[in-house]
């Protein structure tokens, strides 16, 4: 049994994270994947609220230009970059399009040739790109002849609730074998340590594989060809999921560890909180900090990810139309989906500074 | 574990019913599962019991069409799902005999330089239009004209002029040289018809699938989703089913679902827990086991046309020299590679012609066999006689060395680069180096079909000897869409070629067909490797499924009986 919890409704304390000593700010301006800027200029604790709110005004706005800024920058470098790379594999665009297997004649290759401007000199058609991208034409698919929003749009709600339960199930999965597992006896942490690291090493291909043996072939609970319901979304986000929550339990466990070693989380002991309530309170509000730091790299997980996911269980969404595009050297298509994961990466980025301050009020400012 | 529990009871459910069951395959369906040549006829399920309709069925196909505008689209797939949305004019039964389907009768110019086609009245579109002689017009034009990008049909239209609308229900077709191989052409679903109403509102769009593809056949094209599936539905009102099919009247079963599962893996895992009732492409490795399951069964025909073949390209050195090709056609050992790759289940070919297809060279067959003694005599002749440190064979210092490039991993099917690793052992041993470089298509594509490479490897399926035109006629040069990577126009080659898609007479196209056969593999143009095998697995229950001469599955006839679970 454990002491009740009643003391921490004492209003009076102040709160653990106000009394923290600064030793984990630093995580703030070292993030990855997030502008440091944003993060740098964040610990603003010492300053009173004395100062005028039109200071504070024109900083926001001149922190939101900053950041529009540096979206758009990212934005071009990775459309260039994008455009560059195709430019680099070699071939005839004409003869890719068409695949090994064809008979069609030089005229119709003349034809394909002028129509989507493949003998226009390069630079004229990365003007021409470009310039079609800012007034939010991303062209049409060479190969389905169907606008690249359209079919983007088509494809991206199955691959966003794909991600969405992925990164659900990943946070629960590492929430439950962090909070259990942080600083306890050494047996119960190398148990869990241990399926993190088989986790985050298996290959997602052959993971897939191995949960629709058990799950669908043999055991028949969660179909892979029936209706696409929540049931056929089980198996490939808990495939997604995995590997992601080896990684977040384990970087969820040191935060804990770190934070239950600091004296605020003794002095909350002292007072009477159960060990439960400080992790889950006040442990696991430090360590979420360095998890919001993971965001970018979950991005890139879960995108990379879906592509072999929605291959192996035969799902549609982003993930299959890439690698369809990649693969038939289809570039308005491939160029829209590096815009779209370029723009999300931007929104996350900056949905993740934001959330710093709402973690870790010392990082609020004014 | 729980597998073996699985069947254990279902062996003991099944009884008595099981034995029945064996028995009715054994005398419906002899050579359906049991590796034979031409099976096209084989029906699954038994005659006995009476067709029910309704019910709805999936298929999973280890594609997905890129395009499923079937006169653009140059996949087997796209034919194969597209089927059973569009009819034909006529229709060409497994013996090569055509019968009438949307045309009624057709006549022949003695010339060949025009068809004329009297059309079957009554026939609807999906959509309620009337299909005519206007539509079939609608329909060439659109496939003919270079705006359409067609990267098949056009082909298969041949030296194509116009249509000519007689009267309502007769339709001149016309070509500006003689052309044979127009009924065969006319017979496939890549010269379907789509409603003239669709192709007039969508015509840029056909490609992307769905209920755009409005046709005439026994189902519907009601849905796609990219990368999951494709839905047809029955079509109530057909009524023009051709004397091919095994019944008259609209198809049985109400739903027919194609779903694609790339994963070979997955599609077996789904048959054998009976998420799916059939499915394409069982790896050979896996045939057994799916043979294995009492209420799984196999349905297995060779693909005609053109064999998995391997080309050697005559126009550079070291395999202008005779000598040299036919060291590498008698040193490699294709019988013994073949069987171990393919655990029996593909037969290895001796022929570039498929022994399914029309005017196939049976006398080819045991003709060149494994020989490596021979292969070394070969190379001593040709020159290659010296050494170098590696083992590999010199002439006048230099190493021989043949290029034969790998296609990039997404166009490997058949585990082909594992049998090229065994082809590149066996000619190591005569003194051969074979480099097998891997590079994106556009490089491949450059190299082999540019004439630099030494080697090309490819199969091309069709139901029609006129694919030896593809292969070995001297204008279809690779470099302007043909086929022919043995870059050599040999005179004899290409008037045989060009006399056989110039005639009906069968005499004179088994004559002409069978001296290419025999001609091409004497000069050691190509060494022909296995005949490829469309091998579907398929639940018990799944009633009537037929392959048609191109082994693709017919829809048509399917329908549902009991289940055996």
């Amino acid at each position: 049994m454990k002491t009740p919890a009643k003391a921490v409704t004492g209003k009076a304390v102040p709160t653990p994270a106000e009394v923290a000593p600064s030793e984990t700010s630093a995580a703030g301006a070292t993030l990855p994947g997030t502008t440091p800027a944003e993060a740098v200029i964040a610990p603003g604790k010492g300053e009173k609220a004395g100062k005028a709110s039109k200071g504070r005004r024109s900083r926001a706005v001149r922190a939101f230009a900053r950041r529009l800024a540096a979206g758009i920058a990212v934005l071009y470098g990775a459309a260039t970059l994008a455009f560059i790379a195709l430019q680099l594999i070699p071939g005839d665009p004409v003869a890719t399009l068409l695949g090994p297997a064809t008979t069609a004649s030089e005229e119709v290759r003349e034809r394909i040739r002028a129509e989507f401007g493949f003998d226009r000199p390069v630079l004229l058609q990365y003007v021409g790109y470009l310039g079609r991208v800012v007034t939010g034409d991303l062209g049409s698919s060479y190969q389905l002849q169907r606008p690249v929003w359209q079919l983007i749009g088509d494809q991206l709600g199955a691959t966003v609730q794909l991600a969405v339960a992925a990164t659900v199930l990943a946070v629960l999965i590492a929430l439950v074998s962090a909070v259990t597992t942080a600083g306890r006896r050494r047996g119960v942490r190398a148990v869990a340590t241990a399926w993190e690291l088989v986790a985050v090493s298996l290959p997602s291909y052959w993971l897939g594989i191995l949960l629709l043996t058990a799950f669908s072939f043999q055991l028949q609970i969660f179909p892979v060809v029936g209706a696409q319901d929540l049931a056929a979304l089980v198996l490939p986000a808990l495939t997604l999921a995995l590997p992601i929550a080896g990684v977040l339990a384990q970087v969820l466990r040191e935060g804990l560890e770190a934070a239950l070693a600091q004296p605020f989380a003794i002095t909350a002991r002292a007072r009477g909180l159960s060990q439960t309530a400080v992790r889950l309170r006040h442990a696991l509000r430090h360590a979420a900090v360095q998890l919001a730091t993971l965001t970018g790299w979950l991005v890139g997980t879960l995108l990379g990810g879906a592509v072999l996911v929605e291959t192996v269980f035969g799902r549609s969404g982003i993930g299959a139309l890439t690698l369809q595009a990649v693969g038939n050297k289809d570039m308005p298509v491939v160029m829209g989906v590096v815009l779209l994961s370029a723009f999300v990466f931007v929104l996350i980025s900056t949905a993740v500074d934001l959330l710093y301050a709402v973690i870790d009020p010392r990082l609020r400012a004014g | 574990m729980h597998v073996f529990t699985i069947f254990g009871l279902s062996r003991i459910k099944l009884g008595a019913v099981a034995g029945a069951m064996l028995l009715l395959a054994a005398c419906g369906s002899p050579a359906t599962s049991s590796g034979g040549t031409s099976d096209k006829s084989g029906v699954t399920g038994s005659a006995s019991e009476a067709p029910v309709k309704g019910g709805s069925l999936t298929f999973a196909a280890d594609t997905e069409p890129v395009s499923f505008d079937i006169h653009v689209s140059s996949q087997d797939i796209t034919g194969a799902i597209l089927r059973n949305v569009f009819d034909s004019l006529i229709a060409e039964d497994a013996s090569g005999t055509f019968h009438p389907w949307l045309a009624e009768s057709w006549e022949v110019a003695p010339d060949l330089k025009s068809y004329t086609f009297r059309l079957r009245r009554g026939v609807t579109f999906h959509d309620g239009t009337p299909f005519d002689a206007e539509a079939v017009k609608v329909n060439f034009d659109r496939i003919a004209d270079p705006a359409t990008k067609s990267q098949l049909a056009s082909n298969l239209l041949g030296p194509y002029t116009g249509t000519t609308v007689v009267d309502p229900h007769t339709v001149k077709v016309e070509f500006s040289a003689p052309f044979a191989p127009f009924l065969q052409a006319a017979s496939t679903a890549y010269l379907g018809f789509y409603s003239p109403k669709t192709i007039a509102a969508n015509a840029a769009t056909l490609g992307s699938g769905g209920p755009v593809g409005v046709g005439t056949g026994p189902f519907v094209f009601t849905a796609y989703t990219k990368g999951q599936e494709a839905v047809l539905t029955r079509n109530d009102a057909y009524a023009w089913a051709p004397k091919t099919g095994g019944h008259t009247g609209p198809a049985y079963l109400d739903k027919l679902t194609v779903r694609f599962l790339p994963e070979a893996s997955v599609r077996v895992g789904s048959l054998n827990s009976r998420q799916i009732d059939v499915a394409a492409a069982i790896p050979p490795a896996n045939a057994k086991t799916v043979e294995a399951n009492t209420n799984l069964s196999l349905l297995k025909t060779d693909y005609p046309g053109g064999n998995y073949s391997i080309y050697l390209n005559t126009s550079k050195p070291p395999l202008n020299d005779e000598k040299v090709r036919k060291a590498l056609q008698r040193g490699i050992d294709i019988d013994t590679n073949v069987k171990a790759l393919y655990f029996g289940q593909f037969k290895r070919a001796w022929s570039p012609l498929a022994p399914t297809t029309p005017g196939y060279n049976a006398a080819l067959e045991n003709s060149w066999p494994y020989d490596p003694v021979l292969a070394g005599k070969l190379l001593d002749e040709a020159g290659w006689t010296g050494r170098d440190a590696d083992g590999y064979r010199t002439k006048d210092g230099k190493r021989l060395i043949i290029d034969w490039p790998l296609l990039p991993a997404q166009y490997v099917r058949d585990q082909r680069d594992i049998l090229g690793q065994a082809f590149q052992a066996d000619l190591k041993k005569i003194g051969v180096e074979v480099l097998r470089p891997q590079a994106d298509i556009g490089t491949y594509l450059e190299r082999v079909y540019g004439g630099k490479a030494d080697l090309a490897d490819y199969s091309w399926s069709r139901f029609e000897p006129d694919v030896l035109w593809l292969l070995f006629n001297g204008a279809s040069k690779p470099q302007k869409g043909g086929q022919n990577a043995t870059f050599l126009n040999d005179p004899d080659l290409t008037a045989w070629t060009d006399q056989g898609r110039a005639t009906l007479d069968e005499t004179v196209r088994k004559d002409v067909y069978g001296k290419t056969q025999q001609r091409a593999v004497d000069l050691a143009l190509v060494i022909p490797v296995y005949t490829q095998s469309q091998v579907l697995g398929l639940g018990k229950q799944v009633r009537g499924l037929t392959l048609d001469a191109n082994a693709w599955p017919l829809f048509y006839d399917v329908w549902l009986g009991k289940t055996a679970q």
